[in-house]
């Protein structure tokens, strides 16, 4: 199989974006296909280079000189793109390779996503791009814009060029590029690249957000996904765009399906669909992952148009009290803090406003305000050293100048390196004012809602520091050989599911806490371990053949004598001879009975994209009703531990509720740290349960009463 | 038919249909990279030799023939 050129990735890609020179094989003159818009909309875009029609029948296209083939231009080519039927492009890529050209972009269908031939036929693409150190986009996509004026490409078949902007879009799906084109230009967005991947056969996401990353031109990056080609490698990039450069990114990934937690087996399977543990990893490596186009664009122009917010305390301005009303408890249901306007502001305030306006945050100007009203009070409060970013609320009044509003906000904008949000409410009579906002890049939302969550975001961003994963916090004092002896063993036995017995003993290699216990295979023994470990204890049944011990009554809790010990041996040993009389018993695990604490479940799941991962949850015989997990990619530093447990709703019953005393988080970290190095170091290890792990008052640890693996 | 006249006939409907001269045809001729059949010219081609020696191809492996010499083998398998 061909691997990726990477000797000359990086200046290839440049040549993507920046040609002087591109050929257009494949190039016709019949309006309406995608060969003929191609060449027209680079021409249309007034690219800064010189097309090259290539063309098997045609001598001129579009007033330029169409050539056979590119191996008869005389000049360099940069740029190749091919549009031809996919049972040729592989003679067209053969051909730019032996012009020399070395980077490419194959617009054209019919490849992976068709199957079987076309599988082959993407396949001989990556062969010839590695004979010839070429590297290509595509095939069956969209094309790429570059609206960088010193270039002007525009490489693709969408009806627009865009305006030009600080944000990058990548997307696996051309034609939801169109979608978003459109959606863009309504609203005046602009885009520094516009890259449509395709089957991504060569370069894939990857490349390209390591191409943003350096691009001076983009300062936000979206990138919409339908599969994921290297799950780890793309978390390891954003992070280091985010660390190096502190772009943000923002992803929105289609495809969340239950299917694979519905086939799956453990408590961690069916909670633990690839959709939730891809939230988790997008979220440890900073990524911002948005539910739907309109989300990731309400976002995208807080970050990309404004400021980043310094603080969480803002001012909100508003004509309306109603409104004024929703977004406080908007502002405040996601976080935010309404600023405490100084004495000096609050003087101006009361000056220049209306007996009747509200001088405190929120302020009200009243409905009567108009342009030179929102001025004083807006340009007021983000002077004020207490406010660091504020809301303009709009509604459209009799008496409101809108489009002068809008006006005076976008020159208010100007003044303040302070963030600065609007809402002109309604839809008809705002939306020439919506458009001044829009052209003057003043981030503007039609809900105070969507206002407040794109601020929390930009303010969340801005606190919460993507950092390398520290490795210092892993633990050296594991055994991986034992730990993998006794999986081995049980694989060799052409098992599936570990014992209990055998599963406790892979978490001890791990070091992971677990209650003093010896496996008895008499009565007397049971006896002489409990007496070890002390009273109160637990018996519990060994069986190879038997996976849920407390069904068929193979288990006994809170026994607190010898005599106890005795005849609860004896029991659990009927119970199991009447209901499977066939079951090879290894034996009764004397346990030490774990005292009460906070039952949670930790777990190890290996997702198709990210590899081994870990979920941690409340416990209990609800965790699969209430669904309190959350997920992240194994190894774990001790901060993504910390941000694993209080990420879930039920975290405050561990710092201390209603009289139950804090319990000891700090051991919680520790097992799943040890417990993500296990996930790691143990790939054949395909499900794991602790379910539950019992956390105890601060200081006291936690314990595993019950743990299952299977294979 | 011997082969030598199926591939002149074979030339014959390729000029026909793209409106080429027989001359520019070279036997291993790309019909689309090098003679600039578009897909509409590819399901006419097809057609083009049903007629021409009044057979009926199995369209799907027919579109995959991409040259004079491959047209010829092809054809050659339904007029035996």
């Amino acid at each position: 199989m061909a691997a990726k050129n990477k000797n000359n990735l990086k200046e290839n890609m440049e040549n993507i974006f920046y040609p002087e020179s591109v050929a257009v094989v494949g190039a016709n003159k019949v309006p309406g296909t995608v060969p003929h818009d191609i060449i027209h909309n680079i021409l249309k875009a007034d690219f800064q280079g010189i097309v090259y029609p290539v063309s098997p029948r045609e001598k001129f296209i579009a007033g330029a000189k169409a050539y056979k083939y590119i191996i008869d231009i005389e000049d360099p080519i940069d740029l190749a793109i091919i549009v031809f039927p996919s049972s040729v492009c592989d003679l067209a890529l053969e051909q730019c390779g032996k012009k020399g050209v070395k980077s490419v972009i194959i617009i054209s269908a019919g490849f992976k996503e068709i199957g079987g031939k076309g599988v082959e036929r993407e396949q001989e693409l990556l062969e010839i791009a590695d004979k010839y150190d070429m590297n290509f986009i595509g095939p069956n996509c969209l094309g790429v814009i570059n609206t960088d004026p010193h270039k002007n490409l525009n490489a693709s078949f969408a009806r627009q060029m865009p305006e030009e902007g600080n944000i990058g879009f990548l997307s696996q799906s051309g034609a939801l590029c169109t979608a978003v084109l459109d959606y863009a230009q309504a609203k005046h967005i602009g885009f520094s690249k516009f890259i449509s991947f395709g089957n991504k056969a060569d370069i894939n996401e990857i490349d390209l957000l390591n191409y943003l990353k350096d691009d001076p031109k983009t300062d936000v990056i979206l990138l919409y996904l339908e599969e994921i080609s290297d799950g780890r490698a793309l978390m390891e990039t954003a992070r280091n765009i985010i660390i190096e450069t502190g772009k943000p990114i923002l992803a929105l990934k289609a495809g969340r399906t239950t299917e694979g937690a519905s086939a799956a087996a453990s408590h961690t399977g069916s909670l633990a669909g690839s959709d939730e543990i891809t939230t988790g990893a997008l979220k440890q490596a900073g990524i911002i992952r948005c539910d739907n186009i309109e989300e990731m664009f309400n976002k995208a122009i807080a970050m990309a148009y404004q400021p980043m917010p310094k603080s969480n305390r803002v001012a909100i301005i508003t004509n309306a009290g109603g409104p004024g009303v929703l977004t406080t408890d908007a502002a405040i249901k996601e976080g935010l803090e309404l600023a405490n306007f100084s004495d000096q502001t609050t003087s101006v305030l009361k000056k220049s406003l209306p007996r009747t306006a509200n001088i405190k945050n929120p302020v009200d100007v009243i409905g009567d305000a108009r342009a030179e009203r929102y001025k004083v009070a807006l340009s007021q409060a983000l002077k004020d050293v207490n406010v660091d970013g504020a809301f303009v609320i709009l509604t459209p009044q009799s008496m409101t100048d809108i489009e002068d509003t809008a006006q005076e906000i976008a020159r208010v904008a100007e003044q303040y390196d302070k963030p600065l949000y609007v809402s002109f409410m309604g839809e008809a009579e705002v939306a020439e004012g919506v458009d001044i906002l829009q052209r003057n890049k003043i981030p503007h939302y039609q809900l105070p809602e969507s206002m407040c969550r794109a601020f929390a975001t930009a303010y969340n961003y801005t606190t919460h520091k993507q950092k390398e994963m520290d490795r210092s916090e892993l633990y050296e004092d594991v055994d991986t050989d034992k730990a993998k002896k006794i999986l081995e063993q049980a694989k060799s036995e052409g098992r599936k599911i570990l014992t209990e017995f055998e599963a406790d003993k892979v978490l001890e290699t791990y070091r992971l806490p677990l209650p003093k216990r010896g496996l008895a295979t008499t009565q007397e023994e049971a006896v002489e371990i409990a007496k070890d470990i002390g009273y109160p204890v637990a018996l519990k049944i060994q069986s190879k053949d038997i996976t849920h011990k407390f069904d068929i009554k193979g288990v006994k809790l809170d026994i607190k004598s010898a005599k106890g010990v005795k005849k609860d041996y004896k029991e659990i040993m009927d119970n199991v001879k009447s209901s499977k009389p066939d079951a090879s018993i290894s034996g009764i695990l004397v346990e030490a009975m774990i005292p009460e604490g906070q039952e949670v479940i930790l777990g190890i799941k290996q997702d198709s994209y990210f590899g081994p991962s870990i979920m941690y949850g409340m416990g209990g015989i609800f965790v699969e009703t209430f669904k309190d997990v959350s997920f992240r990619v194994a190894p774990l530093d001790r901060e993504t531990a910390e941000d694993m447990i209080e990420e879930t709703a039920s975290s405050p019953l561990l710092h201390g509720a209603r009289g139950v005393s804090e319990r000891d988080i700090y051991a919680l970290q520790n097992a799943l740290i040890r417990l993500s190095q296990l996930a790691v170091d143990c790939p054949e290890i395909k499900e794991l349960d602790i379910n539950p792990l019992i956390v105890l008052e601060k200081g006291q640890g936690c314990f595993v009463a019950d743990a299952s693996i299977s294979l | 038919m011997d082969k030598k006249e199926l591939k002149q006939k074979v030339k014959e409907v390729i000029a026909h249909v793209l409106e080429i001269e027989i001359e520019e045809i070279s036997d291993d001729a790309n019909f689309i990279f090098d003679l600039g059949a578009d897909s509409a010219q590819s399901l006419e081609l097809v057609a083009g030799f049903e007629e021409e020696f009044d057979i009926e191809m199995d369209e799907d492996r027919a579109l995959e023939v991409q040259n004079v010499s491959d047209a010829v083998d092809f054809i050659s398998e339904y007029t035996k």
